[in-house]
Parts: C-alpha cells; structure tokens; sequence
C-alpha cells in the first residue's frame, strides 16, 4: 500500500496531463471525427512523455535542480527567458481552461450557470495550494481521478469487436470528409496534449519537493511508468467510446457535457455521476499542476525560494505568483471566452514551444558533473534523440497548420 | 588562471542558483565581475553580481540595469543587502549550486521577496504555518 501510495505524483501528473480537459475534449473530438485513426499518435506521444518525464526526474533526482532551473542555465537567460514567456502564457492558458473545467463539472450536477462557480473554483484551487500538503493533494485527486476509468467500462459495456478495433487502429486513413492538413492538426494537437511541458515542470519540481536522491530513482520509474501508461490507456478509452458512440450518430464534440454521452447512454446514471466525479478530480488537478507550474517556472528561472514544503512567507514571491496566476485566470474565464477553445489553442501551442523545455532535459541527463553515474544509456538517449527531432519539426509546422486548417475547422 | 578556467566559469558559475549558508535558494548568479591580474594578461573572476538590474545589464539593458542597480544600492542600508558579491563569500562550487557564506537576507536578491512578504503574503491568514 506504501508503495502504491508513492506513485501517486506519477498519478497524479499523467491523469492531468492526459484527461484533463484538453484531452477530455480533444480525445472524444478526434475520436468523432477520425474515429482510430489517430489512436498511432496518442502511443507515440506516451512513449514520448515516458523517455522524458523519466529523464527530469532522473535529473531531479540527482542534482536537486528542477528543470526551469536547467532551462536558463543550458540555454542561458535570452531563449530562457523567450522560453519563460511563451511557457508561463501557454501554461495560464491551459489553468484558465482547467479552472473553466472545474466549474462546468460542478454546473454539471448543480445545475448553476458555470461562469457564477468560477471565482469559488478559483478561490478552491488556491486554498487547497496554500494550506493541503503536497502528498494529500496528490492522494486526493491522483486518485479521485481514477474514477475516469468508468471510459473503460464504457467501451467494455458496448462490448466493440475487438479485431475489427484493431484492423482499424493499424491501418490508420484520413477519413473521406476529413483534409491531410486537419487530420495532421489534430494529430499534433493529441501529440501536444501528450507531451504538454507542463507536466515535466510539475513532476521533476514534485520531485525535488519531495528530496528524491538516488535511492528513489526506482521510485521515479514506477511513478513514470504506471502514471503514464494510465492516462494513455484513459485517453484512448475516450477516443474508443467516441468512436462507437458518437461517430455513427454524427455527434461532434464541442462541449464536456458532450464528452460524457457515451457513458451516459451505456453505463447510466451512475455512471455518469462516477464520470463527473473523475472530471472534476482531473480538471482540479491539472488546475492545481498548472498554478503550481506558474511559480514554479518563474521562481526557479529567478532563483527565488519555492515549493510547498516551505512556509508560505519564506516562499512569498513564489506565492505571489500562483495566486495572481489564479486571479487573471478566473477574470479571464469570466470575460465569457469559451474554454474549449481555450484549452485547444493552449495544447497545439505547446507543441510549438516543446523543444526550448526538452532540450536543455537531454543536454543536462548527458552530464556527468550533474548525474555521475546515472546518466543516460544510448537507447535512451536515442529515442530522446528521435523525439527531439518529431518535436523540432512539430514545432515548424504548428502555426502554419493552425492558419491552414483555421485552427482545425 | 588560464583561458579554459574562465571558459569554466562561464559553464559552471554564471545562471547557476545561489543557496545562503543555511542552504535556501537566494537567486541566481545573475553577471560575474572579472578583474585583470597584476600581470595585467589574465582575468580573475573577483565578484558574482545578483539583484535589480544585474541580469537586465548583462542581458543588453545596460542603462535599464545599472539604473535599477543604482537605486536598489541608494534605497539599501549603508552595507546592507548587496547585489555585488565579492568571490570570497563563495563557499563551495560542488554540486549544482553555488553556496554562499553569506545569509539570504543581507543579499540584495531578498528585497523583493520581503517587500512581497510582508505586504501581501505575509498578512493572508495561515502563511505561518508549512502546508508540508
């Protein structure tokens, strides 16, 4: 049980990384309109996260250096600081995207127009930052979370035909009503949502929090490959009831409530209620990882005091910054933008700002002087290698993609 | 010293984070002061520079920085809370960090954190206590 409850930072950090409500969306979307056709991209994109996350929390682990800290020291203060910029607008983003997802959950069985819950969402998000121990706050929504796994019985209730999945799965097409150029748009969008930044911010600081040294690298697998796996088999169990649900019936996904048909029409009430318990779970925490994630980059690019484990007065300015982070966020959900547009700009950006994050990670796990022994072996580093090279090109081809395609439409 | 210590310094000392002597972040080496030798040919790394300013003059802003520089040093008590930390107080450079001998709070880096302190964060109830 110890060591099941040691995993939950892995948890905790892929439930929102992967379902929160980017992925919520952008999974049963895809699944809508592509059906598994780009189911490849969410096992690559795991694949990717997994070489990643492992190697910052690897780094993490041995040097005590969280990886903003690394970010100015390898790409020195100018593409530090561009990296800076672009990560803490694409990370406020995504918390205002994730706070709005809080509150469409709670008006879900409420009942209360969502833009009324947002500054209690808000106010919530922050007290649960300020005063809950790191270790509940990853306990209670890594594991509340796991009631997303209700997707899974979905899929298991409709009962599919699994080789008929599978032929489908493996023999990927553009759908006929679909472009190349969307079907590449959302394809990086479900690579973006896989890889955001802002999960290997909130582990490897998790990590350093937590005074990971040598002995816990072990600890630092099993977190990255339990947590992981999880949200992609939960992501791609959206993309499935999607698919057997929603595309034969030409629903296109345009709102969370969308998101939960597929349960609500196989599982039932109950179901639906588990469902929005794990939405709600997801959604706070991913808002949590996200507000943490602004003091956390801006704290260790500056070299001022962070983290939760210190009273809030010795970290004042890292706690300046979550909790302006929170307030601009609920008065940005509250100008009536719409979250899921939001949250789809946030995912398909981070794409473009992935490599100023995962290079200096490569460069740093190649260091002696940081890691001693336990720098990387050559498959890692050749997939990290690989990786780069998909995220560099990713990267180009985002902007000019979203202008094509407008943004997907 | 030679040119590859400096190239060293360079890599290993500049952007690095700072701990005081009871091991608490307190910044980053923002710019390193180097100082010629008495045989006039070699460079000497003499001071690390961290607080207002110090990045923004490295960084290209040079009047910008030196101006924050210059006001932070007014607004300082006389000897109080430098930005301008002469290489001696440097006590280890092993590891990742750079530990100082020196606490956070004579550094000019902890101006902002106690004006935020005790203005805003400091006043919310429950900031004494560790969420830990």
């Amino acid at each position: 049980m110890k060591k099941f409850i040691a995993i939950t930072l892995g948890i905790l950090t892929a439930i929102g990384g992967f379902v929160d409500i980017g992925d919520l969306v952008a999974n049963a979307e895809t699944g809508a309109r592509f059906k598994l056709s780009l189911a490849w991209v969410v096992l690559v994109g795991v694949l990717g996260i997994i070489v990643y996350a492992e190697m910052a929390g690897r780094v993490a682990a041995m040097s005590k250096r969280p990886v903003f800290d690394l970010v100015r020291e390898r790409l020195g203060p100018g593409f530090g600081f561009a990296n800076l910029a672009a990560s803490f607008f694409i990370n406020f983003l995504t918390l205002t995207a994730e706070i709005a997802g809080v509150a469409i959950a709670i008006s879900l069985v409420s009942s209360v127009n969502y833009l009324l819950l947002l500054p209690v969402t808000g106010f919530l998000v922050w007290l649960v930052i300020w005063r809950m121990p790191f270790e509940w706050m990853e306990r209670i929504f890594g594991l509340m979370g796991l009631a997303l796994l209700v997707f899974a019985v979905t899929v298991w209730k409709i009962g599919p035909d699994w080789n008929h999945i599978f032929h489908q799965a493996l023999h990927p097409a553009v759908p006929s009503k679909e472009t190349p150029f969307t079907y590449a748009y959302f394809g990086i969008a479900l690579f973006g949502a896989a890889m955001t930044p802002y999960e290997v911010f909130f582990f490897s600081s998790g990590g350093v929090e937590e005074k990971w040294t040598k002995s816990d690298l072990n600890l630092n697998r099993a977190n990255v490959f339990v947590g992981f796996p999880l949200g992609a088999f939960l992501s791609l169990a959206i993309m499935l009831g999607a698919t057997l649900v929603l595309a034969p019936r030409h629903i296109s996904v345009d709102s969370l409530s969308q998101v939960a048909l597929p349960t609500a029409f196989e599982v039932g009430k109950v179901g639906l209620a588990v469902l929005i318990l794990g939405i709600f779970a997801a959604t706070f925490g991913a808002a949590l990882e996200t507000a943490m994630s602004a003091g956390y980059i801006v704290a260790q690019f500056f070299g001022w005091t962070w983290g939760k484990f210190t009273k809030a007065r010795h970290a004042a300015r890292f706690h300046l910054v979550v909790l302006m982070s929170i307030v601009a966020g609920v008065l940005f959900g509250l100008s009536g933008v719409d979250p899921i547009k939001v949250t789809e700009y946030s995912i398909v950006l981070s794409a473009a700002a992935l490599p100023l994050t995962y290079f200096p990670i490569l460069v740093i796990a190649n260091d002696r002087d940081y890691m001693g022994d336990e720098v990387n072996g050559p498959i890692v580093n050749g997939l990290a290698t690989i990786y780069l090279i998909i995220i560099l090109l990713i990267a180009v081809a985002t902007i000019p993609l979203m202008i094509i395609t407008k943004a997907g439409a | 010293m030679t040119a590859g210590r400096v190239l060293y310094a360079g890599l290993r000392l500049l952007d690095r984070q700072m701990l005081d002597r009871d091991g608490v972040p307190c910044g980053n080496v923002d710019d390193l002061e180097l100082t010629p030798g008495a045989d006039g040919d070699a460079l000497y790394v003499t001071a690390i520079h961290a607080g207002p300013g110090a990045l923004l003059y490295r960084m290209g802003r040079r009047r910008l920085g030196a101006w924050l520089q210059w006001a932070h040093d007014r607004l300082a008590p006389e000897g109080e809370e430098i930005s301008t930390i002469p290489f001696q107080h440097v006590r280890d450079l092993g590891g990742s960090h750079v530990t100082l001998g020196l606490g956070r709070k004579d550094l000019a880096t902890f101006s902002q954190e106690r004006w935020v302190r005790d203005h805003i964060i400091g006043p919310i109830p429950g900031s004494q206590h560790e969420a830990e």
